[in-house]
C-alpha cells in the first residue's frame, strides 16, 4: 500500500552484495544475514523483550534474598543464565555485539552507495526516469534554448536552489536539489549509537566508582573502590571545610551541601560548595554530595567559670567520657535531653571529686546562671549539643562521559534530520520542439512528506513558468 | 479547600469530560456542530489548565519554594493531559478533522482523573529534584509520551477504518473517519515528533543522573523501561521504512508502543515496586 508520506524503501539502496551471490556463497550468506534489517528488527525486539526481565526480578541483591522468594532449583537456574545481574550477562552482552556488528555491516553496505549517489547525482532526465518519477509536467514555451536555459536556472535559484546545467546532443537539463542531509541523517543516528557504546566502553575500562566520607575539617585522598576490593589513591586530596543541611520551614530537608577544597602538594588549588546536583570536577575526578552522617556521637559543650564569673574555659564532653579537671575532679555528661521538664534542652553531668560523693545534677541550655545555686567552685552551663559530621562523597571518574554526550548529540541531531529534511530534486529537461518552441519537461521527487513537496514543486513550476522575461515574450507589449 | 490551581485543574478535567462526551455524541449523532463544540471545550481546556500551571507555579513561588510544576505524580500527570491535548488540537487543526477527539480526548479525560485521585499539593522539593536536567528531562518525556498516547489513539481509528474498509460498507460513525491511509499516515507522523522528544528525554534524564549521582546509565527499572519504549519504536520505524510495514502491523506496533509507555511511567511505580519487596 502506498502512504502519503515517507517513501524511503522505494529508494533504499539495492544491497550491493546480491552481485557476487554466486561468487562466495558461505560468507555471501553470512554476510547478507548481518546486513539485513530483518535482522536488526528482530535484535531490536529481543533486547526491548529480555531487558524487561531485569526490571521484573531485582537485581544484584545478596543471594539470601533470593532464596527466600524462589524454590532451589529456580534459584540454580535463573543464577546459571546470570538473571541476577542480567545486563552485564554474557547473553545480554553477545546481544549488543551483535547489535552493533549488525549496524556496523549494514553501515558498510549502504553508505558507500548513498555517498556516490549524493555526490554524482543524476543530472539528466531521461525518459525511463521521467515515468518513474511521481511529479512532472509538460509544456511549450517560445523561444531559444539558451534563452529559457538562463531564465529558468535564474527563477529555479530564486524560489528552490541553483542548479546544475548539463548539456547532451542539444538537450539542456536542469537540475537542482535541497536537503541532501536528509540521506546522511539515519548515518549519524547509527553513528551516535555506536559512539555511545564506546564512550561507555572507555568508562568501564578507565573510570571507576568509589566513595569516600569525611570528616568536617579533615582531608581525604585514598578511596575505596564499591565493594571494598579496590584502593584508589587520588594524587591530590580534597578537604572537607564544613558540611551542612539546610531544611524548609516545615523541617523537610532543602539542601546538603559540603564547602571543599583541593589541596595539591600542600597547596589550595580549588575551593567550590558541593550540593546534591552540583559537584566538584577537579583532572577528571568528579565529587557528588551523596550522604552525610555524625562522626562518632555528639558532644556536649559546657562553659566553666568561677565563682566570680571569670571565665574557665570550656568542656567537650562526649557520652560518658570522662573528662579530668586538674585540682578539681572528674567531669562526666550522662544523659541529654532535648527538653527537659518543658524547659528546653539539658545535660546531665556527674561530678566526681576526691573523697566526696558524685554530684549529679541537670544544667539546662536556657539558664547558665542555674549551677552558681551549688555554691561549688566551678560552676558548669550547657552551650548545647554539637555533632561533628562527615561529608559522603560519591567519586566517579569516567574518561569515556563527554563521548557518551557526543554520541548523544549525533544521534538525536541525526534523527532530526532523518526525519523532518526531505531530499527535494527537481529536473527541467529542454529540448527542441516542432514549430519553433522549446518542449519543456520538468519532474520532482522527495524522499520524505510528499504532499509538502507537492505544493512546492506547483509553486517552484508555478514562479518558474511565470518568469517576467517569459510573460513579456508571450505578451509583447 | 483546594488552592487555586488545583481548581483550575479541576475545572480542566470536567471541561474535558464535558468534550469526551460531545466528540463521542458527535460521532453517534453525526452532528458536526457538536464536534465543533467539542474543539472550543478543547480551546477552553487548553486555556485553563495552562493558566492553572501559571499559577500553581506562582504558588510555589508565593510559598518560598519557587520551582517548575512538574515535579510530582499529580504534575506529571497534568503536564501530560496538557499536552495531548495540544498535541491533539494541533493535529485536528492540521487535518481539519475532528473525528480524532473521541480517541484522543478520552486519554487525556481518564489522566486526569487519575490525577484527582492523587495528592495534590504542592510539596517542596528534596535536594535530588533541583537539577534543571530534570526540568528539561519531564518536559521532553511528556511531550513525547503525548505524541505516542495521539498515535496509539490514531492507530485504534486506523484498525476500526480498515476493517470497514475492507468489508466495503460505509455505515455508521467509522464512515465519518479520515480515510485508513490519512490515518496511517497519522500514526507515524505522531511517532516521528515523540521519538526525538523521547530521545532527549533519555538523554536529559541520564545527563542529570550523571549530575546527581555520577552514573548515566544504571539498568534501574524506570530507565530500562525508557529504553524498551524507545526500543519498541525504533523497531516500528525500521519495520516500516525498510520492509514496508503499514497499516495494521504498524498500527499494532503503534498500539504496543504506547503500552510499554504507560508502563515505563505509571507501571513501573505502581506494579514493578509491589515486585520488587519480595513481600517484606
Ligand atoms: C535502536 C537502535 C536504532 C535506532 C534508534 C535507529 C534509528 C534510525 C532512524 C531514526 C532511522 C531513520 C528512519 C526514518 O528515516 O524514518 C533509521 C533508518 C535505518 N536504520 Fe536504524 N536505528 C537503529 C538500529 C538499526 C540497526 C541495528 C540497523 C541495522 C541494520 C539499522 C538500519 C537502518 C536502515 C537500513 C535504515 C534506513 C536508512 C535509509 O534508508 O535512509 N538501524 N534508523
Amino acid at each position: 500500500m502506498e502512504t502519503v508520506s515517507e517513501v524511503r524503501t522505494e529508494h533504499a539502496p539495492v544491497s550491493a552484495t546480491t552481485e557476487r551471490v554466486h561468487a562466495k556463497p558461505f560468507a555471501t550468506v553470512v554476510w547478507n544475514f548481518l546486513i539485513s534489517v530483518k535482522l536488526a528488527i528482530w535484535v531490536i525486539i529481543v533486547l526491548a523483550v529480555t531487558s524487561i526481565l531485569g526490571t521484573v526480578i531485582e537485581q544484584n541483591q545478596p543471594p539470601e534474598k533470593y532464596r527466600q522468594v524462589y524454590e532451589d532449583w529456580a534459584y540454580n537456574l535463573m543464577d546459571r543464565i546470570n538473571l541476577f545481574d542480567m545486563y552485564h550477562s554474557w547473553w545480554f552482552l553477545l546481544l549488543l555485539c551483535l547489535f552493533t556488528l549488525n549496524l556496523t555491516c549494514c553501515t558498510i553496505d549502504r553508505l558507500p552507495r548513498v555517498i556516490r549517489t549524493v555526490r554524482k547525482p543524476k543530472l539528466t532526465l531521461d525518459d525511463a526516469m521521467e515515468k518513474s518519477l511521481p511529479l512532472t509536467e509538460r509544456w511549450k514555451s517560445k523561444g531559444d534554448i539558451p534563452r529559457r536555459m538562463e531564465d529558468y536556472k535564474a527563477a529555479l535559484a530564486r524560489v528552490f536552489a541553483a542548479p546544475k546545467v548539463t548539456e547532451a546532443d542539444g538537450v539542456v537539463h536542469l537540475y537542482a536539489e535541497k536537503g541532501v542531509s536528509s540521506r546522511f541523517g539515519a548515518y549519524a543516528t547509527h553513528a551516535g549509537i555506536v559512539i555511545v557504546f564506546i564512550g561507555a566502553i572507555i568508562g568501564n575500562v578507565f573510570g571507576y566508582k568509589s566513595y569516600v566520607n569525611i570528616p568536617d575539617g579533615k582531608e581525604a585522598s585514598h578511596l575505596d573502590a564499591r565493594g571494598g576490593k579496590e584502593h584508589i589513591d587520588l594524587p591530590f586530596s580534597v578537604r572537607n571545610n564544613r558540611f551542612w543541611v539546610e531544611t524548609y520551614p516545615s523541617g523537610q530537608p532543602k539542601k546538603y551541601a559540603s564547602d571543599l577544597s583541593v589541596i595539591e602538594s600542600g597547596r589550595e588549588v580549588l575551593r567550590k560548595t558541593i550540593t546534591v546536583n552540583d559537584p566538584l570536577v577537579y583532572k577528571g575526578v568528579w565529587f557528588y554530595q551523596s550522604s552525610y552522617g555524625q562522626e562518632g556521637g555528639a558532644t556536649a559543650q559546657v562553659a566553666v567559670s568561677r565563682q566570680d564569673g571569670t571565665p574557665g574555659g570550656n568542656l567537650s564532653l562526649a557520652p560518658n567520657e570522662p573528662v579530668r579537671i586538674d585540682g578539681y575532679g572528674v567531669v562526666r555528661g550522662v544523659n541529654y535531653e532535648q527538653n527537659f521538664q518543658g524547659k528546653g534542652p539539658a545535660l546531665q553531668v556527674v561530678i566526681e571529686k576526691p573523697g566526696q560523693p558524685a554530684a549529679d545534677l541537670w544544667i539546662l541550655q536556657g539558664q547558665p546562671d542555674l549551677d552558681r545555686r551549688r555554691n561549688d567552685s566551678l560552676v558548669f552551663s550547657f552551650g548545647g549539643l554539637t555533632a561533628k559530621m562527615y561529608t559522603g562523597l560519591q567519586v566517579a571518574k569516567d574518561p569515556g562521559v563527554n563521548v557518551v554526550w557526543l554520541g548523544c548529540l549525533l544521534l538525536t541531531e541525526g534523527m532530526m534530520i532523518s526525519f523532518f529534511v526531505s531530499h527535494r530534486r527537481i529536473w527541467i529537461r529542454l529540448a527542441e520542439g516542432p514549430h519553433g518552441k522549446v518542449e519543456v519537461t520538468a519532474a520532482g521527487s522527495a524522499n520524505r512528506n510528499r504532499p509538502a513537496f507537492e505544493k512546492t514543486f506547483a509553486s517552484v513550476l508555478a514562479e518558474v513558468r511565470k518568469d517576467p522575461s517569459n510573460t513579456e515574450k508571450e505578451n509583447p507589449a | 479547600m483546594n488552592t487555586l490551581n488545583v481548581q483550575l485543574f479541576d475545572l480542566t478535567t470536567l471541561l474535558f469530560g464535558g468534550a469526551t462526551g460531545t466528540y463521542i455524541a458527535a460521532m453517534y449523532g453525526k452532528k458536526e456542530t457538536l464536534a465543533r463544540i467539542g474543539t472550543w471545550i478543547c480551546v477552553a481546556a487548553a486555556i485553563v489548565s495552562t493558566a492553572a500551571l501559571v499559577v500553581r507555579w506562582v504558588e510555589s513561588y508565593k510559598m518560598g519554594i519557587g520551582r517548575i510544576p512538574v515535579t510530582n505524580l499529580y504534575e506529571s500527570l497534568v503536564f501530560f493531559a496538557w499536552s495531548v491535548n495540544l498535541f491533539y488540537l494541533f493535529v485536528e487543526w492540521k487535518y481539519k478533522n475532528r473525528a480524532f477527539g473521541a480517541f484522543v480526548i478520552p486519554i487525556a479525560f481518564l489522566t486526569m482523573l487519575f490525577a484527582f485521585t492523587n495528592e495534590s499539593g504542592i510539596q517542596p522539593l528534596v535536594p535530588a529534584l533541583q537539577s534543571y536536567w530534570l526540568h528539561a528531562h519531564v518536559i521532553t518525556c511528556f511531550v513525547g509520551y503525548a505524541a505516542f498516547a495521539v498515535s496509539a489513539g490514531v492507530a485504534v481509528m486506523y484498525l476500526l477504518k480498515a476493517r470497514q474498509e475492507e468489508a466495503r460498507t460505509t455505515e455508521g460513525i467509522i464512515a465519518r473517519f479520515p480515510s485508513s491511509k490519512v490515518l496511517d499516515d497519522l500514526v507515524y507522523r505522531s511517532i516521528i515528533w515523540g521519538f526525538p522528544f523521547l530521545t532527549a528525554g533519555i538523554i536529559t534524564g541520564a545527563a542529570w543522573a550523571n549530575y546527581a549521582w555520577g552514573t548515566y546509565w544504571s539498568w534501574d527499572p524506570k530507565e530500562t523501561w525508557s529504553l524498551i519504549v524507545w526500543l519498541v519504536y525504533a523497531a516500528f520505524l525500521h519495520a516500516r521504512i525498510t520492509r514496508g510495514w503499514h497499516g495494521t502491523r504498524a498500527a499494532i506496533l503503534s498500539i504496543a508502543g504506547f503500552l510499554a509507555t504507560i508502563m515505563c511511567y505509571l507501571g513501573v511505580n505502581l506494579v514493578l515496586s509491589g515486585l520488587h519487596s519480595y513481600g517484606s
